[in-house]
């Protein structure tokens, strides 16, 4: 099944596009899986992949280099940003890093808010979505309905219109044969793996309460700050992380690393939540209109109940982990360590796994075997179970999965995209903020 | 034992009398006399000084008289005339004559209203003012020999708490009793409960939750005590007496001054205070001036000695979910709790099926009783460390910083006391900014 390389150096040509290609390649390799085979359309690093990179900010630049560098015949051809300068920037420091790999011609750098359908549109197998979270959905769609695998960062929605149209989307990617792998990188770090093994094995009894945190003293991430210059949508948009519309706010855009992995120890997402949060610190105007801190209660099947905790104030007490308690014992978990204490005590001491990097080594394969990965569904529950937390918090009200995953018709979208005035909508305030 | 009231001020005192038989009864206990009581049951009149006329403190002295026989209300004491009138008249109206005995040169108005209360010839006194001030009324109350009922929360700060543990233990040296508020440990379904959690029948308590989530209180007084601020030229001070559940230093914010009750019931089922906590919290909707400086939600993680972690939660707010509850986790079960409900889950499940009398009533009882058996209760230090659980989430909150009980119950410096009972509020604390004191 050895496939020739279908396009010359220039790209150009009436054959068969390298998008159809992998389409049906997709859909053979579908059809061997069923059949049992294990056939593979791809011999291993024998075809180059053509990836596009949609969001060339300091995230989308650092996937498209773990990318590159995740596997032999992998290379960039193509970026989109709404900024240039974001894409030059990001464009120098691709090359510098892996000159070899990167082939974007300067007509295949796309500017503005429908820079993505022309990266699509660019000939490329694999697109890597690393815009602000509030472009994910519609990100997501055009890419699979284009036949594209695709590697989108987390969180992959900020409201629940936006969820439900990631879950359409993975299920399309699913009857397509194409890949959806997500940047929730703790599901591939080693200590992680091993630790959830054991939970899934009983190792810890029956779950029964668990924690999770990220509190961080640090208030300006990703902060910029407001030249004079900038239209509030530019602000907006180069600031994204403390604008709800765009980031989910940061128990979304942050903490639902901690929430991902409860969802996967537990393995479900939780039924309701009952949340709290506030602005108390962090209440300057240049901060957008996110909160600083978040606390919330979630309630899993079986009335499982977990705290989850995540602050961005500057001077506080650090703390990034999860906790996961059983009948039997307890799991502690962080990016450097995890153990279990209890009956079946368990320290993980092996090497550390680079995540960022085998997120892609795992995709790249798993496209190159025929066996697409598709994490869609998983991600948009773990954003989904942050949204519905920020919503909580936000309104001060007790919510259900399945009100919040079915009926909320919360849809933070703009009418229309275009550098320009656009008031910051108001700090949420519980008991006012409206519940939709 | 009769006494005579004319005896005032001459021969054995009234105070001096229960005094020693408190020493008496402790030295009969001592003896493991276990019945010896110095009043023989109903044979002699308890007489009580009501300290803080405000509505808890006259519901307090209601409930007390209503809790047993041969109890009268002698003095009344607040800082302000309109109370201390406000609260006899209700009083008058609501307790046959023979239980009220106070008279105008009983009533006492002002900030050492208290002394003259402790002073009035009193056997015991209800402490109801607001939870600031009650360390310094406390210590006074068991110096003079009286003993207490006090109102839930004990103090606002670590300096108030180590205060309130001197004179419970003063208390226990003198045979005094002291019996708080937390009504929770005087209710049937409470007690049912824990008494089957303490046999372990849901294992090992691994995890927890408690929560006092409402909506708003107080709203229209806090919006005329502060028309009225204006309008009458009240001084800071009255204000804020007149609105103290909305200042930190005058209630310890909404955490200690409501929260604690559900604190408290999860440090009687784990059988200790917290080892450590994390809180954080904010004003985000209760934002208005008439509203002082206190949070209007929190949410704290406490770390027992065996590692079981438990959420806190408590929130004033308007237009919000309410939960008012407990729930104790453990290796073998779990167990729910409310006002008037508690059950068991797991393999002894249990559903507490009778109905547990007024709660409010039945502390009082069970504080003139012990009294009069002789063997005092003492609840000081044990309402004094789920104070002190409240007062340390609220300061974790306030900072932001995870905080050790060691170092809040030894270290901490953290005094609220105005140095002068005149001033203006302070500011909304900023976690990450207010300072760590």
């Amino acid at each position: 099944m050895k496939q020739t390389r279908e396009h010359d150096s220039s790209g150009h040509g009436r054959r068969i596009s390298r998008r159809d290609f992998v389409k049906s390649s997709a859909a053979l390799s579908l059809a061997a899986l069923t059949s049992g085979g294990s056939s593979r359309v791809f011999a291993a690093g024998s075809d180059k992949i053509r990836v596009g990179l949609i969001g060339c900010g300091s995230r989308g630049t650092g996937d498209a280099i773990n990318c590159i560098k995740s596997a032999d015949g992998v290379e960039i051809v193509a970026m989109a940003d709404v900024f240039r300068d974001r894409l030059d920037e990001s464009l120098g420091k691709l090359s510098r890093e892996a000159d070899d790999k990167v082939s974007v011609t300067n007509d295949k750098c796309f500017i503005g808010f429908d820079a993505y359908k022309k990266v699509i549109e660019s000939d490329v197998d694999l697109v890597l979505l690393t815009a602000p979270p509030g472009f994910r959905p519609e990100h997501l769609k055009a890419a699979v309905e284009a036949g594209k695998h695709v590697f989108m960062e987390k969180p992959v929605a900020v409201d629940p219109v936006g969820i439900r149209s990631i879950i359409a989307s993975s299920e399309l990617a699913k009857q397509k044969g194409l890949s959806i792998v997500a940047g929730t990188q703790q599901r591939r770090m080693a200590q992680y793996i091993e630790v959830i093994k054991r939970v899934h094995r009983g190792q810890i009894g029956q779950i029964v309460g668990g924690q999770c945190y990220w509190n961080w003293g640090e208030q300006d991430w990703h902060f910029a700050k407001r030249q004079s210059n900038w239209s509030d949508m530019e602000w907006q948009i180069r600031c994204w992380p403390y604008f709800t519309w765009l980031s989910g706010d940061h128990i979304n855009e942050q903490h639902v690393h901690n929430l991902d992995i409860i969802n996967w120890a537990i393995g479900s997402h939780p039924v309701k939540c009952l949340g709290m949060g506030g602005r108390q610190a962090r209440t300057g105007p240049e901060y957008g209109n996110i909160f600083d801190h978040f606390a919330v209660e979630y309630e899993y099947p079986g009335g499982v109940r977990i705290l989850s905790m995540c602050s961005q104030i500057k001077g506080t007490t650090n703390r990034v982990s999860e906790r996961v308690v059983g009948t039997k014992g307890t799991t502690y978990t962080t990016r450097g360590l995890g153990y279990i204490e209890g009956q079946n005590p368990y320290k993980y001491d092996g090497p550390g796994i680079r995540a960022s990097v085998r997120q892609h080594a795992d995709h790249i394969s798993s496209i190159r075997a025929g066996e697409p990965i598709n994490e869609g569904r998983q991600v948009a529950e773990s954003t989904m179970t942050a949204i519905m937390g920020r919503i909580s918090a936000y309104t001060g009200r007790e919510l259900s999965w399945e009100w919040v995953m079915n009926k909320s018709t919360l849809d933070l979208t703009l009418p229309k995209y275009e550098m320009g005035d656009l008031p910051v909508p108001a700090v949420a305030i519980p008991g006012q903020t409206e519940l939709i | 034992m009769k006494k005579n009231k004319d005896e005032k001020g001459n021969g054995i005192s009234r105070r001096s009398f229960l005094k020693a038989s408190g020493a008496v009864s402790l030295a009969a206990l001592a003896s493991s006399c276990a019945t010896s009581s110095a009043f023989a049951a109903g044979s002699d009149k308890l007489r009580v000084g009501l300290i803080g006329c405000g509505g808890r403190g006259t519901g307090a002295a209601r409930d007390c008289i209503r809790s047993s026989d041969n109890v009268q209300i002698v003095a009344l004491g607040d800082m302000f005339r309109d109370r201390v009138d406000k609260s006899l008249n209700n009083l008058k109206e609501e307790l046959p004559a023979e239980n009220v005995k106070v008279s105008e040169d009983t009533c006492f108005v002002g900030f050492d209203a208290y002394e003259k209360v402790i002073a009035s010839d009193v056997d015991s006194v209800i402490l109801a003012t607001p939870p600031h001030f009650r360390p310094a009324h406390l210590k006074a109350a068991i110096e003079a020999g009286k003993h207490v009922f006090m109102e839930k929360p004990v103090a606002v700060d670590p300096v108030g708490i180590r205060s309130v543990i001197a004179s419970s233990e003063l208390a226990e040296q003198k045979g005094l009793a002291i019996v708080a508020g937390t009504q929770r440990r005087h209710q049937d379904h409470y007690l049912q409960v824990m008494k089957r959690i303490h046999n372990r029948a849901i294992g090992e308590i691994v995890s927890g939750q408690c929560y006092w989530n409402q909506g708003a209180l107080w709203v229209s007084a806090a919006k005329k005590n502060l028309r009225k601020k204006k309008e009458l030229g009240w001084s800071d001070m009255e204000y804020q007496c007149r609105s103290w559940l909305f200042f930190t230093w005058l209630s310890g914010d909404h955490i200690v001054e409501q929260h604690v009750h559900n604190l408290d019931v999860i440090n009687w089922a784990i059988g200790s205070h917290p080892v450590k906590c994390l809180g954080m919290g904010g004003r985000q909707a209760r934002t208005q001036p008439q509203y002082g400086n206190i949070y209007d939600h929190f949410a704290v993680e406490y770390e027992y000695p065996n590692g079981a972690r438990v959420l806190s939660m408590c929130r004033q707010t308007e237009g919000c979910s309410s939960r008012v509850s407990e729930r104790v986790v453990g290796t073998k079960g779990s167990v729910y709790t409310d006002g008037s409900n508690a059950s068991i889950e797991g393999p002894n499940a249990y559903k507490y099926e009778g109905k547990s009398p007024s709660p409010y009533v039945q502390e009082h009882s069970d504080l003139i009783r012990s009294i009069r058996e002789g063997k005092p209760l003492n609840e000081g230090r044990r309402i004094a460390e789920s104070t002190l659980t409240a007062i340390m989430g609220r300061m974790s909150a306030y900072t932001g910083r995870e905080l050790s009980w060691e170092w809040v119950m030894n270290k901490s410096e953290l005094d609220l006391t105005p140095s002068a009972y005149q001033m203006g509020a302070d500011p909304v604390a900023v976690p990450g900014q207010t300072k760590l004191i």
